[in-house]
């Protein structure tokens, strides 16, 4: 399987998108383009794929404004800008882009998350992916380490043969942003599961305290919201190896979020969802019956907090029964608390007790 | 023993002199090091503007600082002027003896009123640092200039004079300068910036002054020009005779006492304005007192009887004798376009609007107030807006909180006309400078000072009424920008980006470039008014453009009006497209049937004016369909405009001064019958009044 579209395909989708616009004009119509609402409102579960994808809610931008006659425009550029470095051969990154826009007169962004987010549009419209674009982002992906051995074809042109346990330093291995076939491809593993953690810190507990090595796992760490590809190769290492992965964050309604959008997709990509998605992941903690079980230090929840968590009880990706008991469980507490809270008990604590212990409970050690 | 009492008397005037100063410096202005100068500057630029008003001379004044000595805080204080110049042997009097002036007790409008004067600044200078001051004195009729040094013998209240001497006064490129004064003193004093200081005050003046041309060398040696805006003098001030609501029991009694007349009747007559003789007789009958009687011998009880027939306290068969007021051509208002100029070159802004209101009477006592509001970018829109108080073309700078002109101010809730104000009190915050000018022929302060007006609830009320007004002004303004920015986007939408849509998903395509007009009809549907009025400098006119766009899908017909300054004066140029006048200032174009896409522009130059003077022209309309960028012409308000032409032709005829308010026609045509709505004299006013209904 693979999410990526040949050039003439990419430019047929973009095409089309520049023909909406084209068409209304010679109709006598304001120019107009058409795309998914991209809310949670619109996102509903697709059950042959497993995963969460948009509904059929489109929202039209016209031209009778100022504003999104603007965004028209730039995407015209875009559209343009894009067509240019597939025939060229070459790529940008969003900022990049960003960048050059500055010469497009009348169309040029305003500000990054402008430009991030037309890029978004486009893909959505098209249902091509931003590396058909040759648009990459600025963020790196994860770093990981684990007896799993994969190829990366370098810079160079030339594959590498990579063990992310004895060919990487301290770090670990570094995820690039495109993990797609023809950059990556995963040889062989000796682990039982893959742990995806959330914060630095945990991740190097982890690893000094030799967790990897004694439960013969993988470590997978997130930096926060997950990069695509990093939502991508969990995804890869799931499906190819059949792998369970196991999601260990902070215990608040932002960790629920990133669990949702590794698991079930993330509301912005949900045009991508059966790319990025890991619909087997589970979510290991910290929960919220952890902060009392556990005893844990805690921070009272903020007023951003309660909205999040209040927000998250309408959106279909937490409509199962456990979510709901757990997001109530947290209002109720009033508290959230952080992976690294675990230090509370001594260095070992996590990889000794609470691991052990949330692990048996899921059958995996 | 009547030697001892002859020299202690002497000596208690020796004493007197430099004590008085050292005790009253205060209110003389040399109180702080700062104000010291201030002051110094003050008193030899007013006389400079004063000198050159009275000889109908355009004043350019040049004021330069220098500091001679940081740590003692010495500096050199040199002003010059273009004025008359003071002849050789009135040098010492002028600058050596205190309460010399012709007009302490003139009854008309004018700057300076203490007396001190410029021989406070000679006296201050010989106080603090010993020096005398120097004079350079050129006057038309000789070829060389008088140059003195002069300082004061505070025993003989006399000037002493050394150095004595002419000289030619060459300019900079070679010439002799023809006349003029140049007054160069050193002082204990300090140079400060900020809202006191001497280039606010110089400034300020450049305002209300803006026939002066004026230059000031600041101690770091940067120029700062202030460059005249017009070439015309303000009005000639009358002196006029006292009026019987304003006088006091001792001014009688002197008037009395010195007066030559043979009989109370003409005595009244001649000496106060207001009088009539059948008004003499009748103050006579209700103090009971003959109309033969001579003035000279008239009882204090007798003078106290006419001061309570003055003041309506006796009466005459059950009512107070009826007076007419005094006349106003005392007075020498700014004069609207004037501060609008005034302020425009100080304050670098789009929207200026000025009101002067008719002169009227307080207390016997004429006076009229001006005000001017400036709002734009060039200000800070966080911060209280700048409060500019004049009274009789002085700028006041110290004591605002507690003057009259602040307070009205502060009394008006701004938030209804677009600035912010914490409460609708206090003084407003944004993007603005408040002007307001008190001209009258005796200015009431709160102290000696001279800084603060005292509260006065006619003057508060004439204050309250102009700043209202000029709100409403501002008002209109900020509506009308919000809308241009709307027009401007639709037409930067329709003009710009369609089309680049339009040719860049050709390009993409490889197709031909679509036709737009459809699109462009969809999006706008109206019809849009857009008008620029630019002051063009290769022909020294005003370019006024007023295009129509009609992008609807139907054909439309409609009449076009603008506003014009056709009471300034001005003259409309090169208008090829016709029309006529519609009432004075406002003129009408028919325009033929408009089709769907197309647009229509009428081009006109307005000649007569300076730069400046007409910066906004507004647009109306009379049709069904509403134009967007233009107001529909309310005729009620077209009506009355004529109503007032024909009533201002009516009154036309020669007046008495006395007994007709001297205004221009205009103005005294205005109050009558629309007492509560504001005149339409001015392009603002034009304005509010047309859409405020």
């Amino acid at each position: 399987m693979s999410a990526s579209h040949s050039p003439a395909e990419t430019k047929a989708a973009l095409h089309e998108v520049v023909t909406e616009m084209y068409d209304k004009i010679v109709k006598g119509e304001p120019p107009t383009m058409t795309l998914p609402v991209r809310t949670k409102n619109n996102i509903g579960f697709d059950k042959t794929l497993g995963v969460y994808k948009y509904g059929k809610k489109r929202s039209v931008r016209d031209a009778t404004s100022l504003g999104s006659a603007k965004q028209l425009l730039r995407a015209l550029h875009v559209v343009e800008f894009i067509e240019e470095m597939i025939d060229a051969g070459k790529s940008s990154t969003l900022r990049e882009m960003y960048y050059i826009s500055e010469s497009w007169g009348m169309g040029k962004f305003s500000s990054q998350n402008e430009s991030n987010n037309l890029a978004e549009d486009l893909e959505v419209v098209t249902q091509c992916l931003r590396e058909d674009f040759k648009l990459r982002p600025e963020e790196d992906g994860a770093r990981m380490i684990g007896n799993i051995t994969l190829r990366e074809r370098n810079r160079r042109g030339e594959w590498m043969r990579i063990n992310a346990r004895d060919d990487v330093g301290d770090s670990g291995y570094g995820v690039p942003y495109n993990v797609e076939e023809e950059k990556i491809e995963l040889l062989e593993h000796d682990v039982n599961f893959i742990m995806a953690i959330e914060t630095g810190g945990m991740f190097d507990r982890l690893i000094e305290n030799g967790f990897d090595e004694d439960y013969n796992c993988a470590l997978v760490h997130l930096k926060g919201q997950p990069a695509r590809s990093t939502r991508r190769i969990l995804k890869r290492m799931s499906e190819e190896w059949d792998l369970p992965v196991i999601v260990f964050l902070d215990g608040d309604p932002w960790s629920f979020r990133i669990f949702a959008s590794i698991a079930y997709g993330a509301i912005k990509t949900a045009h991508i969802s059966e790319y990025l998605a890991t619909p087997t992941a589970t979510y290991l903690g910290i929960t919220s019956d952890d902060i009392e079980a556990y005893d844990l230090p805690s921070d009272d929840l903020s007023a951003r907090d309660v909205d999040a968590l209040k927000a998250e009880l309408s959106d279909p990706r937490f409509a199962d029964a456990w979510w709901q008991e757990q997001i109530n469980m947290m209002l109720e507490l009033g508290k959230k608390a952080e992976q690294q809270s675990l230090a509370k008990y001594g260095l070992d604590f996590v990889t000794d007790t609470y691991l052990p212990e949330k692990l048996n409970d899921l059958g995996l050690a | 023993m009547a030697g001892t009492a002859e020299r202690m008397a002497k000596n208690q005037k020796q004493v007197a002199i430099s004590e008085f100063f050292e005790k009253n410096k205060h209110f003389l202005g040399f109180d702080s090091l700062t104000r010291s100068l201030i002051t110094a500057v003050k008193e030899a630029v007013d006389n400079s503007l004063d000198a050159c008003e009275e000889a109908r001379i355009l004043p350019d004044i040049r004021v330069k600082i220098t500091k001679l000595d940081d740590k003692k805080n010495i500096v050199e204080l040199q002003t010059e002027d273009n004025g008359p110049g003071i002849p050789k042997r009135s040098i010492e009097k002028v600058f050596g003896q205190l309460l010399f002036g012709s007009r302490f007790h003139a009854i008309r409008q004018s700057r300076g009123q203490q007396g001190i004067g410029i021989t406070g600044v000679v006296m201050y200078c010989q106080l603090t640092t010993g020096q005398k001051t120097h004079v350079r004195s050129k006057i038309a009729t000789e070829t060389s200039a008088a140059v003195v040094d002069i300082g004061l013998d505070t025993r003989k209240n006399k000037a002493t004079k050394s150095n004595e001497g002419r000289e030619l006064w060459e300019l900079e490129d070679g010439t002799l300068k023809e006349h003029g004064l140049e007054v160069t003193c050193r002082m204990k004093a300090k140079y400060q910036r900020g809202r006191q200081s001497v280039y606010q005050y110089l400034r300020m003046t450049s305002i209300v002054n803006p026939h002066a041309d004026i230059t000031f060398v600041d101690p770091d040696g940067d120029v700062h020009h202030w460059p005249r805006v017009t070439e015309r003098l303000p009005r000639k001030v009358e002196s006029i005779k006292p009026h019987p609501h304003g006088i006091h029991l001792g001014t009688l009694q002197r008037m009395c006492t010195e007066s030559t007349d043979s009989r109370m009747t003409s005595f009244l007559y001649k000496n106060f304005s207001g009088v009539s003789t059948r008004a003499a007789k009748q103050l006579l009958e209700a103090a009971e007192i003959e109309e033969k009687g001579k003035p000279k011998s008239m009882k204090p009880d007798q003078i106290r009887a006419l001061i309570e027939a003055f003041q309506g306290e006796r009466v005459l068969n059950g009512k107070p004798v009826k007076l007419l007021n005094p006349p106003t051509n005392c007075l020498s208002p700014i004069e609207e376009l004037l501060i609008k100029k005034g302020l425009s070159k100080t304050i670098d802004s789009r929207f200026v609007t000025t009101m002067t209101r008719s002169p009227t009477v307080s207390q016997g006592n004429p006076y009229q107030v001006e005000v001017g509001l400036i709002f734009g970018d060039g200000m800070a829109a966080d911060k209280p807006v700048e409060v500019l108080r004049f009274a009789n073309r002085v700028p006041l700078m110290y004591q605002q909180g507690g003057c009259l002109l602040t307070k009205a101010i502060e009394s008006v809730d701004w938030r209804q006309y677009g600035l912010d104000q914490a409460g609708g009190r206090g003084v407003p915050k944004g993007p603005a400078a408040i002007l307001v000018h008190l001209a009258s022929t005796n200015v009431q302060f709160t102290s000696e000072a001279k800084e603060a007006l005292a509260d006065n609830g006619e003057v508060m009320d004439e204050v309250r009424k102009a700043m209202l007004e000029m709100g409403r002004g501002l008002r209109k303004h900020l509506e009308k920008k919000k809308k241009m920015v709307k027009v401007q986007e639709k037409f930067e939408l329709v003009n710009d980006i369609i089309p680049a849509i339009a040719e860049k998903s050709a390009m993409i395509l490889k197709r031909p470039v679509p036709n737009l007009a459809g699109s462009i009809t969809k999006i706008m549907g109206a019809v849009i008014a857009e008008s620029t009025t630019a002051w063009n400098k290769e022909t020294k006119m005003t370019d006024v453009s007023i295009t129509l766009f009609n992008y609807t899908s139907r054909a439309r017909a409609y009449t076009l009006l603008a506003s014009w300054p056709e009471r300034e004066g001005a003259t409309m140029e090169g208008n090829d497209t016709g029309g006529r006048k519609e009432a004075t200032g406002v003129w009408a174009w028919k325009l033929e049937t408009l089709e769907p896409g197309q647009t229509y522009t009428i081009k006109y130059a307005l000649k007569g004016l300076e730069k400046g003077d007409w910066t906004d022209t507004d647009v109306f309309y009379r049709g069904s369909q509403e134009v967007i960028g233009a107001s529909k012409m309310d005729e009620k308000l077209l009506e009355e405009i004529r109503r007032q032409e024909a009533r201002a032709e009516e009154e036309e005829a020669p007046a008495d001064p006395v007994e007709h308010k001297a205004a221009p026609a205009q103005e005294a045509a205005a109050p009558v019958a629309v007492e509560e709505g504001p005149r339409p004299t001015s392009q603002q006013t034009l304005m509010g009044f047309g859409s405020d209904r």
